[in-house]
């Protein structure tokens, strides 16, 4: 084996061919079928890798975000119902207030409306009354006398009387 | 082995060894084979073959930027990756796959455990490590740093690329050689008075294949790690 190392016996340099050319050959094999694609595959994991985790701090953050505006917009609808509580409280209590002012007034006139139609009703009563009164007394005189009179002077002689007693009646 | 026959062939006017030629074609195929059947269906999830063959590749690429600067690794890596295969699988090839011809003559053995191989590679080394200084220094600064730290330093360097160039071949020419020399020895004493040995020289035999694995791949990873460093040498200017 180690014979064709001495001086003067022929090297087989083919073989140093062989393997180079061999060397050379497997390389790019190699390259064609697999380091290429390895390694662009391994490079795009990489970089997807670093996305990843760079989109999750993204989404991390984004999710604070989002829970802090969450969170001020909830206050802010709280402090807003409150605020509509209130104001319908007041209305109400403004509509309450103003509802039975409403109320006493209308009836306070309808009050004095009634009492002004019964003195009206009354006064109507009280004067026709006068007037049948007065009526009837002259035919009764008249019949009585059985004379014939001067209606109008008869009729303000009884109408005097007729004061008198209604004056009478009220007190 | 020492006195066997060595088959040899002309063709172009050179001669070729038949032990080498066939090993070499085996360790070819093989690691075609290696590498197309890993690296089918590659994903973004790796599976079992991807699996192997990205370790692999972190592995040498590991190796190389052990020493070489971190930009250029990347213009390494292939070359690294085919050396330490081609070499693992030479080194490995012979412990388990042993063919002679009837005149005794081996065909198949380790391709590394024959000089001519390992100093091609090694070669190989010293020139892409000469090529890789001059494509990142320049020729001039590239062959200034022979004349580092001080001009008179330039005989020492010339020698000692050369010594390079011959421990890093015949390095791992030795260890494969001896581990195949010696399996065969121990198969010898195996075979000698029948079946006392036999059951004696087993064993051993065994023993000695699995030593012979583990220094084959410890071999590979030298060879590679070693080229690396001359090629690191030559990629920075010297103070």
């Amino acid at each position: 084996m180690l014979s064709h190392l001495v001086i003067g016996q022929s090297l087989y340099f083919g073989d140093s061919l062989f393997y180079i050319v061999t060397f050379l050959l497997l390389m790019w094999i190699i390259k064609v079928v697999a380091w290429g694609p390895v390694t662009k595959m391994m490079q795009e994991r990489a970089d997807k890798i670093s996305n990843d985790i760079d989109s999750a701090e993204k989404s991390r953050n984004d999710a604070a975000d989002l829970v802090q505006k969450r969170q001020a917009a909830l206050a802010n609808s709280r402090s807003e119902a409150q605020t509509i509580v209130n104001d319908a409280k007041t209305n109400g209590q403004q509509q309450r207030e103003q509802i039975v002012n409403q109320a006493q007034a209308d009836v306070q006139t309808m009050k004095q409306n009634a009492q002004k139609d019964i003195e009206q009703e009354r006064q109507d009563a009280l004067s026709n009354a006068r007037n049948d009164v007065a009526d009837l007394s002259i035919e009764i005189a008249s019949k009585i006398i059985q004379r014939e009179l001067k209606g109008d002077d008869q009729k303000a002689l009884i109408d005097s009387y007729i004061e008198g007693l209604g004056k009478q009646h009220e007190s | 082995m020492n006195g066997d026959p060595v088959s040899t062939f002309q063709f172009l006017g050179l001669t070729f060894s038949t032990a080498n030629v066939v090993s070499g074609l085996v360790v070819f195929v093989l690691m075609v084979a290696v590498i197309f059947f890993t690296s089918r269906k590659l994903a973004m999830k790796p599976t079992k073959g991807q699996n192997f063959l990205e370790w692999l590749i972190d592995f040498t690429n590991g190796i190389l930027k052990g020493s070489i600067p971190a930009g250029d690794v990347g213009k390494f890596g292939l070359w690294g990756f085919t050396l330490f295969l081609f070499l693992f699988l030479s080194n490995e090839l012979g412990l388990f796959i042993q063919v002679a011809t009837r005149g005794g003559a081996t065909i198949v053995r380790s391709p590394t455990s024959d000089p001519m191989t390992t100093l091609t590679f090694s070669l190989m080394t010293m020139m892409i490590a000469q090529f890789a200084g001059v494509w990142k220094l320049g020729y001039k600064r590239h062959f200034t740093n022979y004349l580092k730290p001080f001009v008179f330093w330039l005989p020492i360097s010339i020698f000692e690329e050369f010594t390079n160039f011959l421990t890093l071949g015949l390095r791992i020419f030795g260890v494969i050689f001896s581990g195949e020399m010696l399996l065969g020895v121990i198969w010898d004493l195996a075979a000698s008075h029948g079946i006392a040995t036999m059951i004696v020289a087993v064993p051993i035999e065994m023993a000695w294949q699995g030593f012979s694995a583990f220094l084959g791949a410890i071999q590979a990873f030298v060879f590679v790690t070693l080229s690396s460093v001359y090629i690191s040498q030559k990629l920075e200017v010297e103070e």
